[in-house]
């Protein structure tokens, strides 16, 4: 493999690896806030391509559609956490968890329903020809996607740590009893979570189907490998959470580049599970969790 | 100001308060006493409405506390330091503090600066510590600012729930010394303590609390003097605040 080629595989890498960090975000957000894995996460990336899809199809310019889809997906979290999660309350995390693959079989056939078994496009953010970097051509839409991630990411940052309803999230997850008795509304601390998971995940979704088409049933192995991502980088730590996902598009992108048989892209959807398998067995905590960390 | 009558509340099946009147009045401070297991902290997680099951009735300044959520009542004034601290230990002090202050967004309250100065005056340890993570303060700190963010939410009912738990005797009278000034500005408080003899030095009145039933109820200095009273709070915990000490 020539030094171009293996830039192109990182950058092809980082550029899934940024999907699958945001579904992990997704993932960190609600369960930081309420011991809760949803299982549906998958479902809002999905849900974010199809809708941006539609929203293009209708006329609307990218950017428009990429807000409406982040937007709208955002509001189907906050419905999602009425309607399956909190009528769930009392009957403990277990059964939460439980009612989120429920809920994502049913979000899947709803959107099956709507747009159909095929896999839908939607076109890059700018334009399709590559801009060559060292030698590697990249596609703006690989730019599209880091820059985008990054601006999540330090977004999300700052609201945790500078606004008082973000510090109140995190009081929130520490200690929710405390964090009640200063007043802070705990079930709209978690109604704000689904939301935002929701929404970030879905911006995911709108960022990726450029690359790789969207269809109704591709948010099942998204959300599994945003799930590994978590698991890898630690699950709760968002940092890690972010990290696990970059890492995670460079191994599997890299695993294509260096299997020498043709075909070998069929394999890379096996290194998510090998990952899981592997830090469940050796590392437990992940990556970059620590018993102490703190959670958000 | 506070007034209970008939307060009943438990945690699932298990009734803890069978029955409880009290009453506190502007400016004053009520302490409860009790042996382990009393049901004193319950009696204050029912005030603040973190214990379920309640029935009887609650009345704080026209407000029926049965009625309303945690939240509320917080933001009505009555502002609770729990029982071992329940600080937010990864967030830094002035975090800590600055979501002491999150009842009052959006009302008129003062603003969180001007408080948190306030708080500094009482404490000016926490000031120096205002960047670290309240889970790396020493125990006699940790409690100053579970206070502290307490009077952030600018409170006109404190809620303590045994203050001096594990401190030195030193760091115990500093924090009474500071919970006296309070009150002679004017807040009053629910105190409760195993210390006995402590609580009953800063406390107006007294209460006795004996599986989940008040037994006695007198003036501070009745309590002081009886000798029941001695006998069974003050023998055993005696002890207490000299051996049990840890941070400072
Ligand atoms: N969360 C809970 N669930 C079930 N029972 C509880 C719970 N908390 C306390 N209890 C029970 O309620 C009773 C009173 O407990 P409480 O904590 O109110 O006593 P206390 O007077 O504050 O004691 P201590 O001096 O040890 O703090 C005890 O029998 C205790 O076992
Ligand atoms: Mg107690």
């Amino acid at each position: 493999m020539s030094f171009d080629q293996f830039l192109q595989y990182i950058s092809s890498g980082i550029t899934s690896g940024s999907i699958y960090a945001l579904t992990a975000l997704g993932f960190t957000l609600i369960y930081n806030s309420t011991d809760i894995i949803n299982f549906a996460q998958g479902e809002f990336v999905m849900l974010g391509g199809l809708v941006a899809i539609s929203m293009h199809e209708w006329g609307a310019p990218l950017p428009l559609a990429f807000l409406v889809a982040v937007a709208l997906v955002g509001i189907v979290g906050v419905i999602f956490e009425q309607l399956a999660i909190r009528p769930l309350l009392s009957a403990g995390v277990l059964a939460q968890i439980i009612v989120t693959i429920g809920a994502s079989l049913a979000i899947r056939t709803v959107a099956m329903l709507i747009w159909g078994r095929e896999s839908l496009p939607l076109p890059p953010f700018s334009g399709d020809s590559p801009i060559v970097i060292l030698g590697a051509s990249i596609l703006p839409q690989t730019l599209w996607v880091l820059g985008l991630t990054l601006v999540i990411v330090v977004a999300l940052q700052l609201f945790y740590r500078r606004t008082l309803t973000g510090k109140a999230v995190r009081a929130c997850s520490v200690n929710p009893t405390a964090a009640r008795l200063m007043g802070i509304s705990y079930s709209r601390v978690v109604l704000l979570s689904f939301g935002l998971s929701a929404a970030i995940s879905a911006a995911g979704g709108v960022m990726i189907t450029p690359v790789s088409f969207m269809s109704y049933s591709a948010g099942a192995l998204i959300g599994l490998k945003g799930f590994a991502a978590c698991i890898l980088g630690g699950l709760g730590n968002p940092v890690g959470a972010v990290a696990g996902g970059l890492i995670l598009g460079i191994l599997e992108a890299l695993t294509v580049g260096f299997l020498p048989f043709s075909g070998s892209s069929g394999y890379k959807d096996g290194v998510a599970f090998l990952i899981l398998l592997v830090i469940l067995f050796a590392r437990p905590q992940g990556l970059f969790g620590r018993r102490t960390v703190e959670k958000v | 100001m506070l007034a209970i009558s008939g307060l009943r509340a438990g945690y699932g099946r298990i009734e803890v308060l069978r029955g409880i009147d009290l009453a506190v009045a502007d400016r004053e401070i009520v302490t409860i006493i009790g042996a382990n297991g009393a049901g004193k902290s319950t009696l204050l997680r029912a005030i603040s409405g973190t214990v379920g099951n309640r029935s009887g009735a609650m009345d704080f300044a026209g407000n029926d506390l049965l009625r309303m959520s945690v939240e509320a009542i917080a933001s009505a004034g009555v502002v609770q330091v729990p029982e071992g601290r329940q600080l937010f230990g990864p967030l830094s002090v002035e975090e800590n503090l600055q979501l002491g202050s999150y009842t009052r967004r959006g009302r008129r309250g003062r603003p969180a600066g001007e408080k948190m100065k306030e708080v500094f005056a009482l404490f000016p340890l926490l000031e120096e510590r205002r960047a670290q993570q309240a889970g790396t303060l020493s125990g006699g700190e940790q409690q100053m600012l579970a206070i502290g963010r307490a009077l952030m939410a600018e409170p006109r009912l404190l809620l303590l729930d045994e203050p001096s738990m594990g401190l030195a005797p030193l760091i115990v009278r500093e924090i009474f010394r500071t919970l006296r000034r309070l009150n002679e500005a004017g807040l009053a408080m629910l105190l409760v303590e195993q210390d006995a003899r402590i609580a009953l030095s800063l406390a107006h009145r007294g209460l006795v609390m004996v599986r989940g039933q008040v037994m006695l109820e007198d003036s501070a200095e009745g309590l002081l003097g009886n000798p029941e009273v001695q006998a069974i709070y003050f023998g055993r915990h005696a002890g207490r605040g000299v051996s049990g000490t840890e941070g400072g």
